[in-house]
């Protein structure tokens, strides 16, 4: 059987909050489903005092049910709160786009950084989504990192939404920033000649200025590399730390090219690791932040 | 020893300050709303700085490892602008909600105008609503009056003097707010309001109980380490160190703790979520543990 997201939070809600809290958001519920501004203001803000900050305790099953019931969603990393205000928003009365998308633009202009975290995260399940693809791209120009990776990061929107430009600059820019690119839903799928570019300019940006080059540019530049940028591959692959030699051999084998096969030759052991599936971009994610 | 800094306008200071204000044991600041030395010309001013106060200078706070707070309010000098006072009214309750404003302040007197009793007024019945506590800025000018009107004010609307915090008080007013059960704040900035050798007589003089001390530093020439430096002049001169702790740290959070969002453990212990979301990366410091403060190998060289 399967569950609308409405369903889904609620039940998560419920095996966490107290009876005041679930008490408290039932009402504000009614309240803001009136369309009494007002109350959806002042619970928005009040949600973490009434139903705390816990994460929620989500299982595998509930993830394949968040999965099942919309595409892309990832709420691992959801806190009680978090659920409760997504909870509120649904609530809103939608008939009218250009009024609920001017709400939810009230409370994007006015949210600490919390708020901010939650409402990009929300509006994957929100009404009228299509109409935010601007304010994505106004989030991505943030300098708190959390709240460009609550855009960028286990969210399906930037994917579906953003258009060619600023899907490069987001994923520049998370570059840029020190954050991971492995969470960008759709990252392999919506690689281009333009992003490789620019990444591969970055790359060489960053060892004119003796900086170390951030190991996963290689996943997104590689399927697009030039001569240029096989020659850093290769010296890399040659001298580089161990993760960056392992990013390297995943990227070249992905782009299954007879150039690259030769300079794979040049370390077969690593190279044999990477084919055979035992080196992973996730892993290499994970070990390099 | 740690300090609080319960009253610092950190938005307009540096990074360097940041540094030295970590380094110099301060674990938490609150940030009152206030003017900007200009006055702003439309509500899109206010509702940006507001913004910023529950939002950027929290997270930039949180990079030196210092927790950021703020009050949220309509001053008393811009409070004169009456069409624009209006519109910020209408804006106030979209942010007393949110998570890190521990009070509505600061309010008050300037030239004790009409128009500033109004909007006095109409907050202290928004911080009625709201259950928080409210933060009062006495004047510079007719302190006195205006320090004790404010009072009288305050009493009128039935708020209990445990609620509020009276600062900028001095010599001459601080017996009087004392008396009448009120927090009594007491701001070290040089040359204008106190010295913090004259602080450490008066809290030899009237103990530690409800005596609060804080910097007020701003786009003046104003000291961020103020509270520090008075805490460590307490100590030297002789003030037992329980009361050094009760003026510099434990006060400020048992008077703005009353709104509930002012916590001890916020900066000791912080809950998994304002870790990953508060902090730039892995490298800085998480809470409990002591501030970083970069040391640079060579200050000629810009890395």
């Amino acid at each position: 059987m399967s569950y609308t997201p409405v369903q889904l939070l609620e039940n998560w809600i419920l095996r966490q909050a107290s009876d005041a809290g679930q008490a408290w958001l039932d009402t504000q519920r009614e309240a803001v489903a009136t369309g009494d501004l007002k109350s959806l203001y002042m619970a928005f803000g009040f949600a973490p005092r009434k139903v705390g900050k816990a994460d929620l305790q989500l299982t595998e099953r509930d993830l394949n049910d968040a999965a099942e019931a919309r595409p892309g969603w990832m709420p691992h990393a959801w806190t009680i709160d978090q659920a409760a205000r997504v909870l509120l928003l649904m609530s809103l009365p939608a008939d009218d786009d250009a009024a609920f998308f001017a709400t939810l633009e009230k409370l994007f202009q006015t949210a600490e950084i919390r708020e901010q975290i939650c409402l990009y995260q929300a509006l994957q399940l929100l009404p009228h989504q299509e109409l935010f693809d601007d304010r994505l791209s106004e989030g991505t120009r943030t300098n708190v990192k959390s709240i460009f990776e609550s855009i960028a990061h286990n969210n399906p929107l930037p994917m579906e939404l953003m258009s060619e430009p600023t899907w490069n600059q987001m994923v520049l820019k998370a570059l840029f920033i020190g954050t991971a690119l492995d969470p960008i839903e759709g990252l392999d799928r919506r690689v281009n000649p333009e992003l490789a570019r620019m990444l591969i300019d970055f790359a060489h940006e960053r060892r004119a200025a003796k900086r170390p080059i951030p190991v996963e540019l290689w996943r997104v530049a590689a399927p697009f590399a030039d001569e240029i940028a096989l020659e850093d591959m290769k010296a890399l692959y040659a001298l580089g730390e161990k993760l960056e030699q392992s990013a390297i051999a995943l990227a070249l084998v992905s782009t299954a090219s007879d150039e690259a096969d030769v300079i794979l030759k040049s370390n077969p052991e690593i190279a044999k690791r990477a084919e055979n599936g035992e080196i992973t971009w996730h892993d290499i994610a994970r070990q390099a932040y | 020893m740690k300090f609080i800094d319960p009253h610092i306008h950190v938005t307009s200071r540096t990074t360097d300050d940041y540094e030295a204000m970590a380094k110099a044991g301060v674990a938490a600041i609150i940030e009152p709303a206030f003017w900007l030395g200009q006055p702003r010309t439309n509500v899109g001013s206010f509702q940006d700085y507001f913004s910023s106060l529950v939002g950027f200078e929290k997270f930039r706070a949180a990079q030196f490892g210092i927790r950021h707070y703020c009050t949220i309010g309509l001053n008393s000098k811009e409070a004169n602008n009456e069409a624009l006072a209006e519109q910020v009214m209408e804006i106030m309750p979209l942010f007393l909600a949110k998570e890190n404003v521990v009070a509505v302040g600061e309010i008050g007197f300037d030239d004790m105008t009409a128009l500033e009793e109004k909007y006095l007024r109409l907050q202290l019945e928004m911080a009625k609503e709201v259950d928080l506590p409210v933060l009062i800025h006495t004047p510079h000018r007719n302190k006195k009056q205006g320090t004790y009107r404010s009072m009288d004010i305050i009493e009128e609307h039935e708020i209990p003097p445990h609620l509020v915090v009276i600062d900028h008080n001095n010599e001459e007013t601080c017996e009087e707010v004392l008396r009448r059960g009120y927090w009594a704040a007491f701001t070290i900035y040089p040359k204008t309001k106190m010295g913090n050798e004259r602080m450490v007589e008066i809290v030899k003089k009237y103990g530690p109980e409800r005596i609060i001390v804080d910097s007020s530093a701003d786009w003046g020439v104003s000291d961020p380490l103020a509270v520090p430096k008075t805490g460590n002049l307490m100590l030297e001169r002789g003030v037992p160190e329980e009361h050094v702790e009760l003026t510099c740290y434990k006060n400020a959070l048992a008077a703005y703790g009353q709104s509930g969002q002012f916590e001890e453990s916020d900066w000791l212990n912080p809950e998994p979520i304002d870790q990953r979301t508060l902090f730039e990366g892995n490298s800085v410091l998480r809470g409990g543990q002591a501030p970083r403060v970069d040391k640079q190998e060579d200050d000629r060289i810009i890395q």
